[in-house]
């Protein structure tokens, strides 16, 4: 039988995704991915209920689903895709995404096939893993396997809505911004309707969840409903021509190029990194995002505390030691913005570049981190922590950079894919995030404590400086080309 | 006195062997020519020569300067690359600053308007690269590999996507580049252009040098058409 043409596209984009990632990671770091997933859930769902006899399971839940959700939206912002395609800009990487340009193909076929390939590849290769490492510790938790199966099946789907969501929500930005920043504050209205004001149940955002409370399948149904419902739309809203633009900007990169004199011979480079960021229009995205999870960590507790009704105990300390642990996002974001295959044929060293981005970084994330830390000690009568903890956010967020360019360059987001290199980063940074969190969290009833949180601070300041420095040795003689195939 | 000196080159892409015990020398002030036909490893090669690949077994020195020093030895070349890829958020104007300053140039304002002029961008200048044409965008690399007027210069396929008029003004530069002693290094299929200019050649072939030597040599009369053909051809009989 004559397979359709979309079920032949589907085909060749998963044999392109994981060609992909075996080119970019190796096939060993590949297939290791899903593996590391799945002995982390397996670890993870062993020690929670021990450390968490307390929670309910309904708030537990509620925290699964709500962080499917949240994963769905990261990663489902395909609307810009296309504009990314047509504007040229990835680099000398083909995909098969790139067809409708020369092929008699639909761009809204291409992006339904994208869209199912993208939620097979993300089932395949974190959903099914995740539910297997649960299934380990059932018997443990007292919970049946059937149980854990529509645990995965739930989640998924929140994440399927929070993916379309996030889709559909792309793809009218694309069509015009200000119908894209009204649907982004009418979610957020939503969002504040269910929480804190209560008026609607989180079952709204996610229909799935609904069904835990009463076993009724609808609440399954009506997830699979919603996530088929906004993919459509998303792909129904996606622009079929993009218009090329002729962006003109009348400046000069030499006057920029002085003000940053201060950075000696990185001057030139760190000003086109700067203008980048600026004209690719991820300043206020990359700011807002830095912003928007470390808030969400210190709004997750505060809702686990008035859920559970039980001080966590969780001071400024505490929360400013997950400052560089979500600076990773930010670093990866800014990484992705160009290829720059342009600097092979100059004079200019992966690593020169990786520095750059690594003062472009600071230079965003350090104002946000310190006011953050501030408020922080300000909204919890803690104003007296605050010295201690903008000195373990600072540390944290030198020293998880300096790890993070170290492992993965300019590659970040695609680095992170091998599990080899996810490895070595846990290795790295979750030792001592946990000694200093858990010398902050015993703070009040130990104040020696506040010595070992120093001590961490200015031990990992002090690890930072060699592992900044070895990055002319580990990234000197990189290509600016990741796949690097060339004839 | 050879400007590009390889010895026994050896390149491997996993299991792929791209380049085999390539021996190459192009003196100074010459204008030279790699041809080849698709996948021979023409690009491997000029990537390899310029430092922006590592050979597996073999020596380079290019400019002087091995190519295990990429840094030192892009300082005294100007390369154009395969793919015509300037900066997408700098405009054609900012991505030329940007080379004057990577390479420590003085009079950045007098060279830009040179290249600027040279390839008719002046409508074009304060555009974001991302948003030129193909044509535009390659005039923009080929100025950027002009701009601080090296000894050597090592292209992959120049006139590509440049209308008639600018192949025609892109081919008298590089005339007149070897014509003051400077040295050009070039990969191409246009073989008419190729042999207006060229005056000595190589032919690459599945990674093979399979002819070298001066045009009028190897050419034994005939076109650089029969040469390529009977090289390739040979080869693929042997």
């Amino acid at each position: 039988m004559r397979q359709s043409l979309s079920l032949r596209l589907f085909k060749a984009m998963m044999k392109e995704e994981w060609r992909l990632h075996q080119s970019l990671v190796g096939p060993l770091g590949s297939g290791l991915f899903p593996a590391m997933i799945f002995v982390f859930t397996a670890f993870l769902a062993v020690v929670t209920p021990l450390l968490l006899s307390r929670l309910p399971t309904a708030t537990l839940l509620l925290m699964l689903h709500a962080a499917s959700v949240a994963y769905g939206l990261f990663v489902g912002n395909f609307g810009s895709i296309g504009e990314q395609v047509m504007t040229r800009r990835l680099g000398q990487v083909s995909m098969v995404m790139q067809m409708p340009q020369t092929y008699p193909v639909s761009f809204k076929r291409m992006m339904a096939v994208f869209y199912a390939k993208d939620a097979v590849f993300y089932l395949l290769y974190s959903y099914i893993p995740l539910t297997l490492g649960v299934a380990v510790a059932a018997p443990m938790a007292e919970a049946s396997l059937s149980g854990v199966a529509m645990l995965g099946v739930t989640t998924f789907l929140a994440f399927m809505v929070g993916m379309g969501l996030s889709f559909t929500l792309s793809a009218v930005s694309v069509r015009s911004r200000p119908a894209g920043l009204a649907m982004y504050a009418a979610l957020a209205c939503v969002v504040a309707m269910i929480h804190p004001l209560g008026i609607i149940g989180p079952e709204c955002l996610m229909p799935s969840l609904g069904y835990w409370a009463s076993k009724d399948p609808q609440g399954i149904a009506a997830a699979a409903a919603a996530s088929l419902i906004l993919a459509s739309l998303g792909v129904a809203l996606m622009k079929e021509k993009y218009e090329i633009r002729q962006s003109r900007h009348g400046d000069s990169i030499l006057g920029f190029d002085r003000l940053l004199d201060f950075m000696g011979g990185l001057s030139t480079l760190a000003a086109k990194e700067w203008i980048e960021v600026r004209r690719s229009g991820a300043l206020a995205p990359v700011v807002f995002s830095f912003g928007g999870h470390l808030l969400a960590v210190y709004l997750m507790s505060w809702v686990f505390e008035r859920g559970v009704g039980v001080d966590l105990g969780f001071n400024v300390v505490f929360y400013s030691g997950f400052v560089g642990f979500m600076g990773v996002m930010t670093y990866s974001f800014i990484t992705n913005l160009e290829h720059n295959e342009y600097l092979n044929v100059q004079p200019v060293s992966v690593d020169q570049v990786v520095k750059c981005k690594l003062a472009v970084y600071f230079a965003l994330t350090t104002g946000v981190a310190a006011l953050y830390v501030v408020g922080l000690g300000a909204v919890k009568h803690q104003m007296g922590l605050v010295p201690l903890g903008l000195l373990l956010a600072a540390a944290t967020s030198v020293y998880v950079a300096a790890v993070t360019s170290h492992l993965t360059g300019l590659w970040t987001n695609t680095m992170f894919f091998d599990a080899g290199i996810i490895l070595r980063f846990c290795g790295a940074v979750v030792p001592p995030m946990i000694v200093a969190e858990i010398a902050a969290l015993i703070m009040p009833v130990r104040p020696a404590a506040a010595y070992a949180v120093v001590t961490v601070s200015v031990v990992l300041l002090l690890v930072s400086v060699p592992i900044l420095r070895g990055l002319e040795r580990k990234w000197a003689g990189a290509s600016f080309s990741l796949v690097n195939t060339g004839q | 006195m050879p400007v590009i000196e390889a010895s026994d080159v050896s390149k491997c892409f996993g299991t792929t062997r791209v380049l085999q015990g390539v021996s190459l020398n192009v003196d100074e002030g010459e204008f030279f020519g790699l041809f080849g036909p698709n996948g021979a490893g023409k690009t491997t090669l000029l990537r390899v020569l310029t430092g922006q690949l590592m050979q597996d077994t073999g020596t380079v020195v290019t400019a002087g300067v091995p190519n295990t020093e990429p840094i030192r030895l892009k300082q005294r070349v100007g390369i154009v690359p395969e793919a015509e890829t300037p900066p997408t958020f700098l405009t054609a104007q900012e991505t030329l600053e940007l080379t004057c300053m990577i390479r420590g140039l003085d009079d950045v304002q007098s060279r830009i308007e040179r290249w600027i002029r040279f390839f008719d961008l002046k409508e074009k200048r304060d555009v974001l690269c991302r948003d030129l044409s193909k044509g535009e965008r390659q005039k923009v690399m080929l100025a950027a590999a002009f701009i601080h007027e090296p000894g050597l210069l090592l292209l992959d396929e120049p006139f590509i996507n440049l209308d008639p008029i600018y192949q025609r003004r892109v081919r008298e530069y590089l005339q007149g580049v070897a014509s003051e002693g400077r040295t050009v290094f070039m990969c191409t299929h246009i073989l008419e252009i190729a042999e207006r200019l060229c005056e000595t050649v190589a032919v690459i072939h599945r990674g093979r040098v399979v002819e070298q030597g001066r045009l009028a040599e190897v050419s034994r009369g005939g076109g650089l058409e029969e040469v390529f053909l009977r090289a390739v051809e040979g080869e693929a009989v042997a």
